[in-house]
């Protein structure tokens, strides 16, 4: 084994390679492609924490989501020969790991009652109308949550897995209307209606809870 | 505009895709309506919350466990080659998520070079295929060039695996696990 090889053993996944640092994706792409193996790990630490945030975010667990964050970059190795370099390689990434994630949720739901909850939560949260109900005196019997970090997060998990991801891609990642559609494979009016109803039913949970 | 066209086309109010009349008449709406106005700063305020969490980072160990599962999962379907052992002949299986990450990287680093040397005749189609093996009939080993080599004809990744091949005058013939179903 060569020093070379041993030194990108060794580094991937911490270390940015500094040849690779500042060139744009797809060049880091055509790089590896070339056989410069350190580009792949150039790739790995752009985007293995920005993928953990996004996956973490949509299925809830933290251990489970850096398997499949793992699993991510096995599926971009494997496959990194054929992605089409016209594309943005940050849209084909998320949507491996989106697809991922929502295999994720949906193994989780083969029990079936939570599968038949799931579903009927899901065909819910998508009929019906959309409103806003104006509380401004909050029962006494409701639990005022002073932490405003640990209610958003519940907030997020409570939302339905297809709402989810698309907030989470719109409002912490801040992918366009365009790019959301490419990653989860929707078009744009499914898009735009998921996450309408997404920002709905989160301010619907956060807003008795404000001041 | 009411409530319920105001909920309806919140998404392209709050991200800047209504026309400049919409625009208008939504911000109208919102100046005169309570509980839409508690509704878009609730919106506000819990989505700058959400930014505001810390991100999460990967485990120290990422890396590692990385590397591990790259060298497994093409240790596991890439076909592997012979590798002669000379004198002592013996039937040996290197160890694959050692060798094979190392020659999966090796490789490709040295993916020019290898080409022209396989473009020699040393990378020929198989004699005979079935569910379960490849056949490859090869030149001899030769003290100078020891080892059987192959490229994968989809990924050109190098694998190298001891065995005893059949040998034949001076081909060898050597039987591979037809372990990769592609990619």
């Amino acid at each position: 084994m060569t020093v070379a090889v041993r030194e990108g053993l060794r580094n991937l996944g911490h270390a940015p390679s500094a040849p690779f640092a500042e060139l744009d994706d797809a060049k880091v792409v055509q790089a590896f492609l070339d056989g410069r193996d350190r580009a792949f790990d150039e790739l790995v630490s752009r985007y293995q924490v920005r993928l953990l945030n996004f996956i973490y975010r949509t299925v809830g667990d933290r251990e489970r989501a850096e398997d499949l964050v793992q699993e991510v970059f096995i599926r971009i190795y494997r496959h990194l020969h054929r992605f089409d370099q016209s594309k943005k390689f940050s849209t084909w990434a998320y949507t491996i790991a989106s697809n991922l994630a929502k295999n994720e949720l949906r193994n989780r739901s083969r029990n079936p009652l939570v599968l038949f909850q799931t579903i009927k939560r899901n065909w819910e949260a998508d009929h019906r109308p959309l409103q806003f109900e104006d509380s401004s005196s909050r029962p006494d019997d409701m639990f005022r949550k002073r932490h405003l970090r640990e209610l958003v997060e519940q907030s997020v998990s409570q939302l339905p897995e297809h709402h989810r991801v698309v907030f989470v891609l719109r409002e912490l990642e801040g992918k366009t209307y365009e790019e959301i559609a490419e990653i989860t494979g929707c078009n744009l009016g499914t898009v735009k209606s998921r996450l309408n109803r997404a920002r709905n039913n989160f301010a619907t949970i956060i807003a008795p809870h404000l001041d | 505009m009411n409530c319920c066209e105001f909920r309806e086309k919140y998404s392209d109010f709050a991200d800047g895709r209504l026309t400049s009349q919409e625009h208008s008449e939504a911000g109208a709406h919102l100046a005169v309506c309570a509980a839409c106005r508690r509704f878009d700063a609730a919106l506000r305020v819990g989505v700058d919350a959400l930014r505001a969490l810390p991100s999460v980072g990967v485990s120290r160990a990422f890396g590692v466990r990385l590397r591990r599962r790259l060298r497994d999962e093409f240790a596991v379907r890439l076909p592997v080659v012979a590798r002669w052992s000379g004198a002592v002949g013996t039937l040996l299986l290197a160890t694959t998520v050692g060798l094979l990450g190392w020659d999966m990287l090796e490789a490709r680093a040295a993916h020019r070079e290898r080409a022209a040397w396989l473009a020699n005749g040393r990378n020929p189609a198989p004699l005979a295929v079935t569910d379960q093996v490849r056949s490859y009939v090869l030149p001899r080993p030769t003290p100078a060039e020891p080892r059987f080599e192959a490229f994968h004809p989809l990924n050109s990744i190098l694998i190298v695996e001891e065995a005893r091949p059949a040998v034949v005058g001076d081909r060898a013939r050597l039987d591979i696990p037809a372990v990769w179903g592609g990619p």
